[in-house]
């Protein structure tokens, strides 16, 4: 998993959240810690699914409840970047 | 009528010729256009180029960054709108009396371009990779429930989508809520935002002034030929007057009588006879309780289209008689452009203005005489007088009218 890697995620993440990146750790959980709702979770993964034309399924999504499990769930799934 | 009075005590404006009251009454009184050339997108391809658009509106200043993200503009306008009437009435909203403030917003082609947006999407990314975020804005009641969501108002939420009559159509709609006590105050606004597809519908449709003609809106004027398109939103706070003394509010007017009539005729054609825009006047006089000679002035609907400014004078004539030749009428439209459903919206935060500014504001643009014209336009600079009744009417080809009485309170 390269830096840059988890580095745009987070950057990703703290624009649709609207946090800025130092509050954005990578255990900060989205629900409890963040207070997110469920559109801006399930934008969170349209957004992931649109970048690196993935489809994450239904079933994993609760999973993904902080930055680390992001990286961690997506990075195997995408050598390269599309866009 | 009067069982229970129903008064303003706050308002917000978005204008293409002015944020905030003051500075849209300042514009007004002085006759400034908020018309220009379209900054938004590209006009290359249409012969038209101008718009009532609004181009310095930063939204952060009214609501803050937080949030804007998940904000596409009619919300944006509209919530600005709303803040600004929220802060002029000095409502405070609790826990307490959440439930008893309610929202109803006049809108009809805001959706249109986020809709476009998310279809455009669609189609070029895929159906699996469509940006979320755009959906929750594709629906004609986004604007209005983003209101109650920032402001925290639990009490009833409707959207009135009924084209040119929209912003009173939603006005009477929230008197009758009141009437009937089931809430005590209501936002009642109108909002359009200014967007390529919009754009390009009305000029296909051969609506634009500049088509035929000069770019021009100029009610009553010989030259008219169609509308300026505007954009913005205004959010006018009404309540029962008790609720509206016992928090000590300041009352800016009463609502006095209110009418509006559906005359189904052809599609985006007038009823040669006016009948509808008639049978509203008429029943806003009804239900109100002054005479016709009462009124001290009347806020148009006319928009330069050659059908609509001679069909209004005409209604105007038919229902006020002699009488008519006393009163002066006047289009804002020639200053904001045709802003569609929150035209009326528009009109009667001018009018609040003009009965604590003592002034009418001018049909501007206005040069040549049109025979089917013939009434006192208050060509090119605003009067100044003393008002305290005024007939605000609204209508168009789609068949929906609407008459308001506004009265200044004393």
């Amino acid at each position: 998993m390269s830096n840059n890697y988890e580095e745009e995620i987070r950057n990703m993440v703290s624009e649709i959240l609207e946090i800025p990146i130092d509050k954005l750790t990578p255990d900060a959980d989205f629900f409890r810690d963040l207070n997110i709702d469920s559109l801006k979770a399930i934008e969170i993964v349209a957004a992931f699914e649109k970048k690196y034309r993935i489809i994450i399924p239904e079933q994993d999504i609760p999973k993904i409840r902080n930055l680390r499990q992001v990286v961690e769930y997506t990075a195997p799934l995408n050598k390269e970047p599309l866009s | 009528m009067k069982d229970r009075r129903i008064v303003i005590t706050g308002l917000g404006v978005i204008a293409p010729n002015g944020t905030g009251k003051e500075e849209y009454w300042h514009a007004l009184k002085e006759g400034r256009s908020g018309i220009k050339r379209v900054k938004r997108f590209d006009t290359g391809q249409f012969k038209c180029k101008l718009a009532g658009e609004i181009d310095n509106f930063t939204p952060a200043k009214f609501l803050g960054q937080k949030g804007l993200r998940d904000l596409e503009r009619t919300s944006r306008l509209l919530c600005s709108a709303a803040k600004l009437a929220i802060e002029d009435a000095g409502l405070s909203i609790n826990h307490e009396n959440t439930d008893d403030i309610g929202v109803c917003t006049g809108t009809t082609l805001s959706s249109l371009w986020n809709f476009a947006q998310f279809d455009k999407e669609t189609i070029q990314e895929g159906p699996l990779f469509t940006n979320v975020a755009l959906f929750p804005g594709t629906v004609m009641n986004a604007a209005s429930s983003q209101v109650s969501i920032r402001f925290n108002i639990q009490g009833f939420n409707t959207t009135i989508s009924n084209g040119y009559s929209s912003s009173i159509d939603a006005l009477k709609y929230a008197i009758d809520f009141i009437k009937l006590r089931r809430i005590k105050a209501v936002l009642v606004g109108g909002v359009e935002s200014l967007s390529l597809v919009n754009y390009s519908g009305f000029y296909r449709l051969g609506f634009f002034a500049g088509i035929n003609g000069e770019e021009l809106s100029c009610p009553f004027d010989k030259r008219r030929n169609g509308i300026i398109l505007g954009e913005g939103a205004a959010v006018v706070i009404i309540e029962d007057e008790e609720y509206a003394r016992s928090r000590n509010a300041k009352i800016y007017a009463e609502v006095n009588g209110i009418g509006n009539c559906f005359e189904a005729y052809k599609m985006g054609k007038y009823h040669p006879g006016a009948n509808g825009l008639k049978e509203s006047i008429r029943e806003a006089l009804r239900t109100s309780e002054i005479g016709v000679s009462d009124i001290d002035y009347i806020s148009a609907s006319a928009n330069s289209v050659p059908e609509q400014d001679r069909l209004e004078t005409m209604a105007i004539k038919s229902v006020f008689g002699r009488y008519a030749y006393n009163i002066p009428v006047s289009s804002i439209k020639s200053m904001i452009g045709e802003t569609f459903s929150a035209g009326g919206m528009f009109q009667i935060a001018a009018t609040i203005g003009s009965m604590y500014k003592n002034f009418i504001p001018p049909t501007i643009n206005y040069e040549m005489n049109d025979k089917d014209c013939d009434l006192d336009y208050v060509a090119n600079k605003s009067r100044l007088t003393r008002i305290n009744n005024v007939l605000i009417n609204n209508y168009g080809p789609g068949g929906s009218n609407a008459a308001f009485i506004l009265s200044k309170w004393h």
